[in-house]
């Protein structure tokens, strides 16, 4: 763990996600105005904007399951870790909190090879540490709560290590007690694993509490705004859609 | 064996000779089944293989029609070659077309079961002087098997279990999660098509020899039985293996016992055991809940119970009782006097606390009144009286229960609240 403050550290690291003009999209028709911005390790960054804003396009060309329309992406992380919805795991699928993490260090073809996962018990076993679910390995999917079932799949995206960490809507469906103890956890997890973080979430409460960085888009105001948090929610485009009452309330939240 | 008398299984074991061949064509058929069927449930396309067996059913009749009618070698349309024909296409349709079906995948699929049974019922009607009957195909009424079937479907058997038993961790992570597999760079798309050729060979192969019906019984009552029994994927498809070997081999068993059609009989098999796993299951649920969590689930963070640091632990409040998730489960802890804060209290399990406590008492609590005597602590709304469903979490403490606000104790005192001091409430 680095002993530099995390600004330092952020400042002198390079980029592990860079975006230059980029414009997200289906087909060649761009969603949203071109997005410039870098994530550097330890920034936390919240993307956000409302319903049908287009987030989710965002999401899925930082993961690399849609090519941008145009301009210039680079992701620079040899592991990206991804922490999908609870609601993409079928509820009712059979399967122990121990294997749900091990599906994480699985990589390109590594599921030919028998010892891939027993090579990485280690790493399963950080993972399943730095996210306080040891007491869980043998528990059925089935049985976890919502916050129990979050934790697992960030595990499972721990487990491989990642350099940059990209979870959708992680708090979806919580209650008050339970999204802060998520949002604590990825506060910490970024300082002590130098962990780029990216989040794509609708509680603009939380976010703007916890996050470094926010990426605003609205797809109906065909607008963008990026930077840092207390900038991006007192920004034009923000107060625009949301007023000035919550951009100032959500700007004196931020603690980062 | 007197001519009246039922059959036994002395024998069916006697006429072992001529019952082997389509009693072990049946166990082949249910494993391979079985063990697809496992993916097919889990990815919710389960009529997929009931609309493939019909399309493999409508490509034996076609098979058989060319050859009286059209005057096809016999060598050529051969039943095995329409059946995968049918399949293999109505496969690719189904998967090469996913983007044009617009999320109506279902109806699409049940537009390829209407077309296959339609289809093989009205090409019935021209062949039906033939040996084969057209039962045969769709429900299954077949009680020989040649060994050259046998053989051929022996050979799919080992190839197709081979494919899957090396790629099973990336068969099972994209059943699980398709995005996240992706993501990590799995060949998802190759590994859907491996699955869906399988599946399509698997189901060709198997509704030649047996039927359309226990064809899509073996991809569907195994795997829910495996689904039910198994602590994973991985587990459920080896469970499946051998559940619809079983199915198939006593399926056909039954059919010569109590002289049913076999397609029939292994379907009513695997139905019976769903149905055991179905009970074994609930009683292994049952086991684990009362062992180790009275309402399935384990205390630990984020799970949904409000966590407090008791000493050099955490407990949480479930129902107004302070427990600790323990090796063994749960032990329920006592907050004392001090409330939450570790200098010198200690917990017992089930063993009460160790010095109550009494209002009057001048003991080690901050002993605040309510707002009324102007005392710091109590902040709820003036008129509020605690008491359950007050929507403040109740605690047990001491011999009484308080009521958590704003991390304080709060116990109703008759009309007034006192404030029994502060405990650390884990974020």
């Amino acid at each position: 763990m680095s002993t530099e403050s995390p600004a330092t550290t952020a400042a002198a690291a390079p980029p592990l996600v860079s975006c230059r003009a980029l414009a997200v999209g289906y087909g060649s028709k761009p969603m949203l105005p071109p997005i410039t911005l870098q994530v550097r390790p330890r920034e936390l960054w919240a993307v956000f904007g409302p319903n049908g804003s287009g987030k989710s396009t965002v999401l899925k060309t930082v993961l690399g399951l849609l090519p941008p329309v145009a301009g210039q992406f680079e992701c620079a992380v040899s592991s990206l870790g991804y922490v999908p919805q609870r609601s993409e795991i079928d509820p009712a699928i059979p399967a122990r909190v121990l294997d749900m993490v091990r599906a994480g260090v699985e990589r390109n073809w590594s599921f030919l090879n028998p010892l891939w996962t027993w090579k990485h018990r280690a790493a399963i076993d950080d993972a399943l540490g730095d996210t306080h679910i040891r007491a869980l390995v043998r528990e059925p999917w089935t049985h976890l709560s919502e916050g129990q079932k979050q934790r697992v799949l960030m595990a499972q995206a721990l487990a491989g290590n990642p350099q940059l960490l990209v979870l959708d809507e992680p708090t979806s469906a919580m209650d008050v007690h339970a999204e802060r103890s998520i949002f604590a956890l990825l506060d910490d997890l970024r300082r002590r694993r130098d962990l780029g973080v990216m989040v794509v979430g609708h509680n603009l409460g939380v976010l703007a509490r916890f996050a470094t960085h926010a990426l605003f888009v609205d797809k109906d105001q065909a607008a963008i705004d990026v930077g840092l948090v207390r900038d991006v929610v007192r920004g034009s485009a923000f107060v625009e859609r949301f007023g000035k009452g919550v951009a100032e309330h959500l700007g004196a939240s931020n603690a980062t | 064996m007197p001519p009246d008398a039922p059959p036994t299984l002395h024998d069916f074991f006697a006429a072992w000779e001529l019952f082997a061949d389509p009693a072990l064509a049946g166990a082949l058929a249910g494993a391979l089944l079985g063990a697809l069927g496992v993916y097919v449930v889990v990815r919710r396309m389960v009529f997929l293989s009931a609309a493939l067996a019909q399309a493999a059913g409508l490509g034996v009749a076609g098979a058989w029609f060319a050859q009286i009618h059209l005057g096809v070698p016999a060598g050529l349309a051969t039943p095995t070659l329409g059946a995968g024909l049918a399949s293999a296409l109505a496969a690719t349709l189904m998967a090469g077309g996913e983007a044009g079906l617009k999320g109506r995948r279902d109806g699409w699929l049940g537009g390829v079961y209407l077309i296959g049974a339609a289809g093989t019922l009205a090409i019935g009607t021209r062949i039906v002087q033939e040996v084969q009957d057209i039962e045969t195909i769709l429900f299954g009424s077949a009680v020989a098997v040649s060994p050259d079937d046998l053989r051929a479907l022996a050979w799919t058997v080992g190839l197709l279990g081979l494919v899957h038993l090396v790629g099973l961790r990336g068969f099972v992570q994209v059943a699980v999660d398709e995005n996240g597999a992706r993501v990590r760079g799995l060949p998802v798309r190759l590994l859907g098509l491996l699955l869906m050729g399988s599946l399509a060979l698997a189901v060709s192969f198997g509704t030649r020899i047996l039927g359309a019906l226990p064809v899509f019984a073996f991809t569907v009552l195994p795997p829910l039985a495996a689904l039910r029994l198994a602590p994973n994927v991985g587990y459920a498809v080896l469970w499946a293996t051998l559940i619809g070997a079983l199915a198939g081999f006593f399926g056909y068993v039954a059919a010569f016992l109590w002289k049913l059609p076999v397609g029939a009989a292994q379907t009513l098999t695997a139905a019976v055991l769903l149905a055991l796993a179905w009970l074994v299951g609930k009683g292994l649920e049952w086991q684990h809940n009362r062992s180790a969590h009275k309402d399935g689930h384990i205390h630990g963070p984020g799970c949904g119970h409000v966590a407090i640091r008791h000493g050099d632990h955490v407990d949480y409040l479930d129902d107004g009782q302070l427990q600790h998730q323990g090796g063994g489960g749960r032990e329920v802890h006592q907050l004392h006097g001090d409330a939450g804060h570790g200098h010198g209290h200690g917990h017992d399990h089930r063993h009460g606390h160790a010095h109550g406590h009494d209002h009057s008492h001048a003991d080690d609590h901050e002993h605040g009144h309510n707002h009324e005597h102007g005392h710091a602590g109590c902040t709820v709304a003036q008129g509020h009286v605690h008491g359950p469903g007050c929507g403040h979490p109740r605690i047990a403490h001491g011999g009484h229960h308080d009521y958590l606000v704003g991390g304080r104790l709060h116990h109703q005192h008759g009309d007034h609240c006192d404030d029994h001091g502060p405990v650390d409430v884990v974020d």
